[in-house]
């Protein structure tokens, strides 16, 4: 669970976390726009746990805990949230780690269009 | 531009105008999870709306309608779902069952002069979310929930709340089967205050047993968040 996920590592090195974010624009919102929807996924995956593989309510918070300390220790919350949950999901196969940069690009090349 | 007041008050907040690496990953996990029937579309958007609607006001409401109300407050003791209805929640929402990870048991742990509440999680970070919103960080950091559990009043200290001997701390400590929130006693220095005035004083903080309502103080502490650290080994 620990082992380095590249894609999420580069996340990590540029740094755009919602503090640095909102105060180069000036804005006061205290959690980024993201965070309910990043709400509605922990809930939506909580609900499906029960399918193989998927982790728990439970597992996932220890794991977010674990990886929150380590591995992403320099990111804030809720960012860690999110980058833990997208480790825990590739760690766990759920989610190929090749098929998560893929979408990375092409999803940022449809929001940039 | 004109000078009229209308166009100024519509005038846009400012906004991030720059797509960032964390809301593009979120987008690629939700719509992976999607594509491979983890959840459908419909599931997250109605667990995200509910995530948006949440916050403390029906919790600083219900007790401000128990301070003025003892028949209220009989009822949010004795039954804490019915009495969250008056305030607008309702804890079957939003899939006739509750969210995943907020039970529907819930239970309402009112102070008295000798005794004061403080709810924890020190499994994960269960909280009474329907009535009270998001939990803040700190509630989910191994720190407070670990900590609050062994060294209550060091812990209620390191937010500013000073508690005398002679009152005794309940740590409730919630799981996935329950729920709680915490019902303080009534300020001094409130008399003839109306529903509004005093829910306005009843702050998250004071619902999770943090901090005591107090006249003129309607905002919660700023905790930083720390990695824990034991008495024994500290310094």
């Amino acid at each position: 669970m620990s082992e380095r996920i590249e894609a999420l590592q580069e996340i990590v090195e540029r740094n755009q976390v919602w503090p640095v974010m909102a105060a180069k624009y000036g804005v006061e919102n205290p959690v980024p726009p993201w965070k309910t929807s990043l709400d509605g996924l922990c809930d939506a995956l909580d609900r499906a746990a029960c399918n193989e593989n998927i982790p728990s309510f439970k597992e996932r918070r220890d794991e977010e805990d674990v990886l929150s300390a380590t591995v992403y220790s320099n990111l804030p919350y809720p960012e860690n949230q999110l980058v833990s949950l997208a480790h825990s999901l590739v760690a766990r196969g759920i989610i190929d780690e090749k098929e998560l940069k893929q979408r990375l690009e092409s999803i940022r090349e449809r929001l940039e269009a | 531009m004109t000078d009229h007041a209308h166009d100024h008050e519509r005038t846009v907040k400012p906004m991030v105008d720059e797509i960032t690496d964390f809301e593009v990953l979120e987008i690629a996990l939700r719509e992976l999870c999607i594509e491979k029937g983890i959840f459908t579309a419909e599931e997250h958007r109605r667990f995200t709306e509910f995530a948006e609607q949440i916050g403390p006001t029906p919790a600083a409401r219900l007790v401000a309608k128990a301070w003025l109300d003892p028949e209220f407050k009989k009822l949010a003791l004795a039954e804490p779902m019915t009495a969250s209805e008056e305030v607008g929640v309702d804890w079957m929402e939003p899939t006739g069952f509750g969210t995943p990870s907020d039970f529907t048991a819930f239970q309402i742990l009112a102070d008295t002069p000798t005794v004061h509440n403080v709810i924890v999680c020190a499994l994960c970070s269960c909280y009474p979310r329907p009535i009270l919103g998001n939990s803040p960080e700190w509630y989910r950091t191994p720190n407070y929930r670990r900590r609050m559990v062994r060294w209550p009043r060091q812990v209620l200290a390191e937010f500013g709340l000073y508690l005398p001997d002679e009152i005794s701390i309940h740590v409730q400590d919630s799981n996935q089967k329950h729920r709680f929130m915490v019902m303080p006693m009534r300020p001094e220095g409130t008399d003839g205050w109306n529903e509004d005035q005093l829910a306005e004083i009843v702050t998250r903080d004071c619902l999770i047993g943090v901090a005591l309502p107090k006249a003129g103080v309607t905002t919660n502490v700023i905790t930083d968040t720390r990695p824990a650290i034991h008495p024994g080994t500290a310094g």
